[in-house]
């Protein structure tokens, strides 16, 4: 993106956290009520090595369960795309996995596993990051061209060989599609997954700690934590897209 | 250009509607004009069950309307912060633990607390007999259990008291609103209050035994005992509106029908038991007298009379709240509670309009009941 193309939404940007700062102290809103950004920026700077540690900790889960999500879409789509009956109940039934609210599955994994583990809310991750690269996959792998399927048909390929060389190749825009969604999904399942108990490492505990103790600039600080690692995750996602594939220039979705 | 000030406009618009929807400044209040009965809305900071006995009690036998009041109480919840509803006017009471409200008050919200109706901490940290926890010191490199939302602080308080770091020396694990995670052993100790959580412990069946577990089975670690307990349940009021001589007066009225209401559960446990069932508590009927009973072991015996703010208590619930550490070394309060954090101005006028009713407002011989739970509350 070219400093020309940034300007704009920088400039909104500002403008629009002046507005929000005039706006608190001229209006004299509680700080309970909405905190101007400035005590938002003070307390994010005093909570430094805070907001770090616990972005690792949710980080990690984001990343773990977003690696084991995507790896398992991916798998899953390559399969059921071979199989006529399976890729026709698959759709469905993988629609049914995304509809599971991220509140009712939190509690329920928290009770079947250890909940002083990590292990729920990876799974909980997993299953959100699931379904973009599942379905985007499944599309990407259908788009194969008549001309390479005789070609590997002629070559006698194996299924392997043929998926290797021919399917996942073409499929990999619509796979790098689906992880792009699930990057972002990922940050923001692994620190809701945390409003629902476990351990007290990550920043959704400390989002609701500070909440309660009407400690809203703290919970500000560590709201802005979570955005951040969701850029980080997603302009990864987006970095990996370029290196994967150099011949596609085009970055914006 | 025109777009960029649509948006503009736009924003401004939002900022407007938020400031118009919390401004710190205090907004007027007509107050009851009419003289009849007055509505008044109690916020209260969990789901309906005997914790709040007395204010049920209250409702449902009279003791408020006798004084003019019609009173609504309205259910708290995970997400309800009883302090806030207050200080934004969506309530003219709240009922909330000292602490957690303090700090609502460093943030700018106008609260005072005029009635302390727990007099002592309800908050174990329970472990397993077998567990080799006997003492604050014990947890440490546990998995220490506990609720998060500032319910925390007595815990983290004992924990320093005995030279652990609450973020490196235990490893904290927030625990559902059940006992589930203890009975399974994900953690070794768990937060409980005595009224509740507790007693869900002992209505739990013993996989080994086939019976229920028994107060042998486990260790309590008892705050008041220890010396960390902060105060907890007590009625706030809105700081700016007590110049009001009309909220002044609804204000004595309110904490006169409150001391009648838990004189009449201190009396009548069982009916007590039976109006928080029927206000739609969720757990039984052995479960809900435990509550009451326990809760009046809170409350009973008031050497001052029932409400009346202790300075020592408080004193210590202060300081406690100044010098506490959480996990990342945040303290509940940044500084000593400025202006009006409580007082007992309108707690002594209702219990002199209690005691001149014929109320015993002190309970000296009040004695405690032996509860026996059925399995699961029932």
């Amino acid at each position: 993106m070219s400093l020309r193309a940034a300007g704009p939404p920088i400039a909104v940007g500002l403008a629009g956290l002046a507005l929000w700062e005039a706006t608190v102290r001229l209006g004299r809103v509680a700080s309970y009520v909405l905190p101007a950004p400035s005590a938002i920026a003070d307390q994010f700077w005093a909570s430094r090595a805070v907001v770090l540690s616990a972005g690792l900790a949710s980080g990690t889960n984001a990343l773990i369960g977003l690696l084991a999500g995507s790896v398992l879409g991916v798998l899953v789509a390559l399969a059921v795309s071979r199989l006529r009956l399976l890729s026709e109940v698959s759709v469905p039934l993988a629609a049914l996995v995304n509809a599971l609210p991220i509140i009712a599955l939190a509690p329920v994994l928290n009770n079947m596993f250890d909940a002083a583990s990590s292990v729920p809310r990876r799974i909980v991750v997993g299953l959100v990051a699931f379904f973009p690269v599942f379905v985007n996959t499944l599309r990407g792998l259908r788009q194969v061209q008549p001309i390479h399927q005789e070609l590997m048909a002629s070559y006698a390929a194996g299924g392997w060989t043929f998926a290797r060389l021919v399917r996942l190749p073409g499929a990999l825009p619509f796979v790098f599609t689906g992880l792009r969604q699930a990057s972002s999904l990922a940050v923001i399942a692994a620190v809701v997954a945390e409003y629902f108990g476990g351990l007290q490492d990550g920043l959704g505990a400390r989002i609701t700690s500070a909440a309660s103790l009407t400690a809203y600039p703290r919970a500000w600080a560590f709201v802005v934590g979570a955005c951040l690692l969701g850029l980080v995750f997603y302009l990864t996602t987006l970095l990996l897209e370029r290196l994967a594939m150099p011949w596609r220039t085009r970055i914006s979705p | 250009m025109r777009r960029r000030l649509a948006a503009a406009a736009a924003l401004t618009g939002a900022a407007l509607l938020i400031s118009a929807c919390g401004t710190a400044d205090a907004e007027p209040d007509g107050g009851d004009a009419t003289g009849g009965t007055a509505t008044v809305k109690v916020q209260l900071q969990w789901f309906f069950q005997a914790q709040f006995a007395g204010y049920i009690a209250a409702v449902e036998q009279g003791f408020y309307a006798e004084e003019g009041l019609d009173v609504e109480l309205i259910e708290g919840g995970v997400d309800i912060v009883p302090q806030t509803v207050l200080a934004q006017g969506q309530a003219d009471y709240a009922i909330a633990w000292v602490p957690k409200a303090l700090a609502s008050r460093e943030q700018g919200a106008q609260i005072t607390d005029v009635g302390q109706i727990f007099a002592r901490s309800g908050t174990y940290q329970v472990a397993f007999a077998d567990s080799g926890i006997s003492g604050p010191a014990d947890l440490r490199g546990k998995k220490v259990g506990n609720w998060g939302f500032g319910n925390e602080f007595e815990l983290f308080a004992a924990m320093t008291q005995a030279g652990l770091d609450p973020g490196s020396d235990v490893t904290l694990v927030q625990q559902q609103f059940d006992m589930q995670a203890l009975l399974r052993g994900d953690i070794d100790a768990a937060q409980a209050m005595s009224y509740n959580e507790y007693a869900q412990l002992l209505e739990a069946e013993n996989p080994d035994t086939g019976e229920l577990y028994t107060p042998e089975d486990f260790t309590v670690l008892d705050w008041n005992e220890v010396g960390t307990a902060m105060l907890q349940d007590a009625i706030w009021a809105d700081t700016s509106k007590l110049d009001d001589p009309a909220y002044q007066e609804q204000t004595v009225k309110f904490l006169t029908g409150t001391i009648k209401g838990w004189a009449y559960c201190r009396d009548n446990p069982e009916e007590c038991r039976d109006l928080s069932v029927a206000a739609g508590s969720t757990l039984g009927a052995s479960h809900q007298l435990w509550q009451v009973n326990e809760v009046n072991k809170l409350i009973w015996p008031s050497s001052g009379g029932i409400g009346l703010i202790d300075e020592a208590d408080w004193a210590r619930t202060v300081e406690l709240s100044l010098a506490t550490k959480n996990q990342d070394g945040q303290t509940v309060l940044t500084a000593e509670p400025e202006g009006l954090a409580y007082t007992n101005d309108y707690i002594n006028q209702a219990l002199e309009a209690a005691a001149a009713d014929g109320v015993d407002v002190t309970g000296s011989g009040f004695t405690p009941l032996t509860v026996t739970l059925n399995p699961g509350g029932a």
